[in-house]
């Protein structure tokens, strides 16, 4: 890492720390919602970003794990180190069958995910007896861990943000491996790939688990913070959000979905305050950034950077 | 006779009603240097791509090295020893140069999977790549984005890729193409100079190139062969002056 960034994450962190005593609860947990949402567009982006595939269906384990937490801990009093396991276990089962239409491409591998995406989304809204229906699963409580028990959306603050730095140095490792590199082969040219001697339809398949298993970790984060899950967080505007929340912020990088969530999460609290319309102004914002920025933030500030500084790249 | 690195029988590949390939049988025996010719359209490529695995022929039976591989994917193929570079330049342009040949280097071993290392972390890794860059004249461009190299570069990196994935048998479909007189002579040189033990298939368009370069010949017109012979033969050949050069 270079001085300047350095010095950057330095800031940040501070900045992140010190947030809960400068902040208040109102922007502790509209910062909690944008770490965990910048999770779910993390793992989004792992399949856009990096190999080039545009999964519409990551709500799926998001709520899958969320409702498994939900009904372990609540129904079944399963304690957080067993339900939250169990969580990130079922989503990422989910993924692995699910991760099936990476035998397809393209527009093909869209609709098949949003087709699943509406599947779990139905069992959710209508299996009532196991799910709760429209309701959901409430009450559920803060997580604790062994002797170590959150009592404070300020303590889960940091909590998730800890949880969020872990993963994102993870998720760093994994997209600089010759795993990871092996995924941006692939997005750039697969039958290149293939004549290198990759099965490149296994290595997207690995990379679907991952990412099913990341947003599934975020599944975990957002119901110890949200403390219900109903059918919503199944709901096919999540999956789209989440892939829009990646695209703004810029696709490719680690800091990308996390500026992205800020900004669609930050947008629809101020909007909402004032007109019911918020849906179609993240619709402008995303046209806008396709049009202008389609490298989203992160590109655009790079961008003008380089403009700043005299120099152009290429 | 010489062990056979690759035996093609009667492979056809048909596109709707028409036969880009149309029973077209090849032996090449190991160590041996062929050059497919042809006019335009003669199939080539489709050829090429049936032998490769990119495309599964119709009908007909591909071994190499006597092992039937007519079913096997190209990524096991290439695990089995075929390589190949492609007509029109597929390389990864976003990246660099180095991470390109490292894309190569682990493609066909277990280091692929590697997810909790960094790719710099394999010091085995980069000195293969600087090594096989620099085989081809790339040394200083290491660190390139690939996009920002010259199309000349690229055409070289396009035979780096495929030399780095160590194959025994090495398929090159037109490495000159688009490529000015000076670069040609260039890659031709790099390609004559390959060690021996390389098969090599390999179509161009320039018959300087391809008779200086061949063995033997394979000369193919409507997707069939009509002659195979040494250099010498098929430059005497009437049938291919008049297909190939055309009246006159």
């Amino acid at each position: 890492m270079d001085r300047p960034r350095a010095v950057l994450a330095a800031v940040a962190l501070g900045a992140a720390l010190a947030l809960p005593f400068a902040g208040g609860p109102f922007w502790t947990g509209l910062v909690t919602q944008m770490y965990i949402f910048g999770l779910l567009a993390l793992s989004v982006d792992l399949l856009l970003g990096q190999a080039g595939l545009f999964s519409l269906t990551h709500a799926s384990f998001f709520a899958v794990s969320a409702y498994t937490v939900a009904i372990l801990q609540v129904r079944y009093g399963v304690p957080t180190m067993l339900a939250a396991p169990a969580g990130i276990l079922a989503g990422t089962l989910l993924a692995l069958v699910f991760g099936l239409a990476v035998r397809t491409r393209g527009v093909y591998f869209i609709l098949i995910t949003i087709a699943f995406g509406y599947v779990v989304w139905g069992v959710a809204h209508r299996w009532s007896s196991f799910t709760g229906g429209d309701n959901g699963v409430t009450n559920v409580p803060f997580p604790a861990l062994g002797g170590f028990a959150i009592t404070s959306h300020t303590q889960y603050y940091y909590v998730v943000l800890a949880a969020v730095i872990l993963c994102g140095l993870g998720y760093r490792l994994l997209i600089r491996s010759p795993f990871g590199l092996g995924l941006r082969g692939i997005k750039a040219s697969e039958t290149r790939m293939q004549s290198l001697g990759y099965r490149t339809s296994l290595h997207l398949y690995a990379a679907f688990a991952l990412s099913g298993a990341l947003a599934s970790f975020a599944g975990v984060l957002y119901v110890y913070y949200n403390k219900f899950v109903n059918p919503v967080a199944a709901s096919f505007p999540v999956s789209v959000e989440a892939a829009l929340m990646a695209i703004v912020g810029g696709t490719g990088t680690i800091v990308g979905p996390f500026i992205g969530a800020g900004v669609v999460l930050g947008l629809r609290n101020w909007v909402s305050s004032f007109v019911e319309m918020h849906h179609a102004i993240m619709g402008v914002v995303f046209i806008a950034t396709v049009l202008w920025a389609p490298q989203g933030l992160v590109g655009l500030a790079g961008r003008l950077r380089a403009r700043f500084s005299g120099k152009d790249h290429g | 006779m010489a062990e056979k690195a690759i035996e093609a029988d009667n492979v056809a590949k048909l596109f709707g009603g028409l036969a880009a390939v149309n029973g077209v049988s090849l032996a090449v025996a190991a160590g041996e240097r062929r050059v497919l010719i042809g006019p335009n359209g003669a199939g080539k490529t489709t050829l090429f791509h049936c032998i490769t695995g990119t495309l599964r022929p119709t009908s007909g039976r591909v071994a190499l090295f006597g092992r039937d591989v007519t079913h096997d994917p190209e990524h096991r193929r290439t695990a089995l020893g075929m390589g190949r570079t492609f007509q029109i330049t597929n390389v990864f342009p976003e990246l660099t140069l180095l991470e390109n040949l490292a894309l190569a280097i682990v493609g066909t071993d277990r280091r692929k999977w590697v997810m909790h290392r960094p790719v710099e972390a394999f010091g085995e890794v980069r000195r293969q790549a600087l090594a096989g860059l620099e085989a081809v004249g790339l040394a200083g461009r290491a660190d390139w984005l690939v996009k920002l190299v010259s199309y000349g570069e690229r055409r070289q990196l396009e035979l780096a890729l495929a030399l780095n994935t160590h194959p025994k048998v090495l398929f090159l479909d037109e490495p000159c193409a688009g490529l000015s007189p000076s670069e040609r002579q260039r890659i031709s040189k790099m390609i004559a100079a390959l060690p021996r033990d390389i098969t090599l298939v390999m179509i161009e368009h320039d018959m300087d190139v391809a008779l200086g370069l061949a063995d033997r010949v394979t000369v193919l017109h409507q997707g069939q062969v009509i002659l195979e012979g040494t250099p010498d033969e098929v430059r005497a050949n009437p049938e291919v002056r008049e297909v190939y050069f055309g009246h006159g």
